[in-house]
């Protein structure tokens, strides 16, 4: 070994190299849709500090203008569900960091408040979509993500079919966060899928489409 | 902080790179030693055994290539030995002058029927050839002159496909080219670990003295291989001594073959696991006991963890496809190739330009191929679907191996 001892120490030291530029890379990668990410939740946090403001005010001061509340309201939903889509997407991406958690984390609290706001503004604004709450986890077992992927594709037909009239708003049960863990005690959510229909109906498991379909047109 | 998957995943890459790149080193800092062979004056007196069994088809035609060898005559002794073939060998190899026939009447395997002609060989050097190979004309001249060093004790030659008809011996005509090619290279650094049957060359005091090929060992050329390196003597590589050979025609064959070859490379790395990083044997104990075993266990590793992989993205798909039908949802489409560039990107992307390297240099220096390399799209189905044969014939070895039904 002594006599090209050399060329393995120089292989060793060439695939360290390469080794750390690729992971660097791929760290720098992985912070970059982060970043874009964090981006993202800033304008959108704005945005709905916008929209939340101006449903305050139309609800208070201009009952009137309740259309235009509305309007923001879905307008802010569209932008986050989105987003969601995105961060879905990074996340199968991202191997070397753990920081989409939390942007996860941001994006549920923010769905929260924005649940809140549609049943404020549909109480004072007399107005008639539906809130549509659906109950999944982000880490489920292979058969519960199986129910999950078939349940959203349902409730993003079901979005088309209903569009401004149905406020979809998916909410993670296992994201350790206490807002949800209230909502979860409130309304007995033991398994997912779970869907609640405008606070009242609570549906457990995996609907169909003709039952859902059949639910939403008599609220 | 990254899952247990991604760190095995990560350690693959790594010991790939290091594999990779330290082949490529080797090979930049001899490139042109490739071909250096010289013909050697000192022409030793060699016995040339061709072990036979069933070989009716092929026998005439390599014991023809044998006595058309250019070597002197005074100086060369062919031995053919029959391992108990039901065909015809025998009576065509009995019809041909100048050869010392032995019929044993049994048949024992190739090591028993190399031995058997061991003892009755005069030479030197000892060549062996399998009754379906021809050494090219000027092959035993060239491999001799590496004798002239005394650590050698084995000598191998080129081995190239001469059935290309059909698309699987096209595949192994590239494969035999770069199994060549990358024989040299670790050449270079003494790690040459097999001595392959088609035509290798002994000296004979060495094999007296190490007791000939195992018996016990379906792979006799790679076990020879080892037991020379473990006595500290060298195996060599002329890349310019060539012979021809068939390959298997068929799928089966194939992997019948390769079963062979894996299932006799698990016995050998269990016979010399004692070897794995003793200092003392050198290059054998350090690098090919190691890199041979860590190739084995990073084969079958990644066989798993892709099954695994894809069963339970099938089986998710399974599961879709029956929730979406039984409640009326839009059929789920197949699992969607994530094209979002990650860590991993890269480093396929690094693994693969530099196997293509490799194979582009490899195929470039092998250039007298009967074949033609202009066949860009052979070559690049050989490193996208052909190589991915490997672990699952490594996988069906290992099950041969537990179960214990070894037997050819």
């Amino acid at each position: 070994m002594v006599r090209y001892g050399d060329l393995f120490l120089k292989a060793l030291i060439l695939t360290i190299v390469v080794f750390l530029l690729g992971v660097f890379l791929g760290y720098a990668l992985e912070r970059n849709r982060v970043n874009d990410i964090e981006e993202q939740f800033q304008i959108i946090d704005l945005n709905w500090d916008d929209a939340r403001l101006q449903s305050l005010y139309y609800q208070n001061l201009e009952p009137r203008f309740c259309d235009s509340a509305i309007e923001e309201n879905l307008d802010f939903a569209d932008k986050a569900y989105q987003e969601g889509l995105k961060i879905e997407e990074y996340e199968q991406a991202n191997f070397l960091t753990n920081d989409l958690e939390l942007e996860k984390r941001k994006y549920a609290l923010l769905k929260v408040e924005f649940w809140l706001n549609s049943i404020v503004l549909r109480n004072k604004c007399d107005a008639d979509y539906i809130n549509l709450v659906y109950f999944f986890k982000n880490k489920p077992d292979l058969e519960t993500e199986a129910k999950q992927n078939t349940q959203s594709e349902i409730l993003k037909e079901l979005k088309e079919k209903y569009g401004k009239k149905l406020m979809l708003i998916p909410l993670p049960i296992d994201g350790d966060i206490s807002m949800i863990n209230i909502m979860e005690t409130t309304y007995n959510i033991s398994i997912v899928p779970t869907i609640l229909i405008n606070e009242k109906r609570k549906l457990e498991g995996l609907q169909s489409l003709d039952e859902l379909d059949l639910l939403i047109s008599y609220e | 902080m990254a899952d247990f998957l991604t760190i095995v995943y990560l350690f693959f890459i790594f010991v790939s790179l290091y594999s990779i790149f330290l082949i490529l080193l080797i090979f930049f800092r001899n490139k042109s030693e490739l071909y250096s062979d010289y013909i050697t004056e000192n022409f030793r007196h060699l016995s040339v055994i061709i072990p036979a069994y069933n070989k009716e088809d092929s026998i005439k035609q390599t014991i023809e290539a044998v006595q058309n060898v250019d070597y002197p005559k005074d100086k060369i002794e062919i031995i053919v030995v029959d391992d108990g073939s039901r065909d015809r060998t025998v009576e065509i190899a009995k019809g041909i002058k100048g050869i010392n026939l032995y019929v044993k009447g049994y048949n024992s395997g190739k090591s028993d029927t190399v031995n058997y002609g061991i003892k009755k060989a005069k030479g030197e050097i000892i060549a062996v050839i399998d009754a379906d190979s021809c050494p090219e004309k000027d092959s035993f001249k060239k491999m001799m002159n590496y004798f002239d060093d005394p650590e050698t004790g084995a000598v191998t030659a080129t081995c190239y496909v001469r059935n290309t008809e059909k698309v699987i011996g096209k595949l192994q005509s590239i494969e035999y080219f770069l199994i060549a090619f990358g024989r040299k290279i670790l050449d270079f650094v003494d790690s040459v670990y097999v001595t392959p049957g088609s035509l290798s060359m002994y000296r004979k005091k060495l094999l007296d003295e190490i007791g000939g090929f195992d018996t016990n060992n379906i792979t006799e050329d790679i076990e020879i291989a080892w037991k020379i390196l473990k006595n500290k003597y060298k195996n060599r590589m002329c890349l310019s001594a060539r012979v021809s050979t068939d390959v298997p025609d068929t799928l089966r064959k194939w992997w019948k073959q390769r079963l062979r070859w894996n299932v006799g490379g698990f016995q050998t790395v269990h016979k010399y696991r004692n070897s794995f990083f003793r200092k003392s044997q050198k290059m054998f104990g350090l690098f090919v006991v190691p890199r041979f075993f860590i190739s084995h266990v990073l084969s079958i590793t990644g066989f798993f963890i892709f099954t695994y992989l894809i069963g339970k993205k099938l089986f998710e798909w399974g599961l879709n496809l029956f929730y979406s039908y039984q409640n009326g949802a839009t059929l789920i489409e197949a699992p969607s190739l994530f094209l979002t560039p990650n860590v991993f990107t890269f480093f396929i992307l690094v693994l693969f330009v530099f196997t293509l390297i490799f194979t582009y240099y490899g195929l470039k220096i092998m250039n007298k191929s009967p074949m033609g390399f202009k066949a860009n799209a052979t070559v690049l189905f050989y490193l996208l679907f052909y190589l991915t044969l490997y672990p699952l014939v490594l996988l069906h070895s290992l099950y041969v191996i537990i179960t214990g039904d070894i037997k050819w």
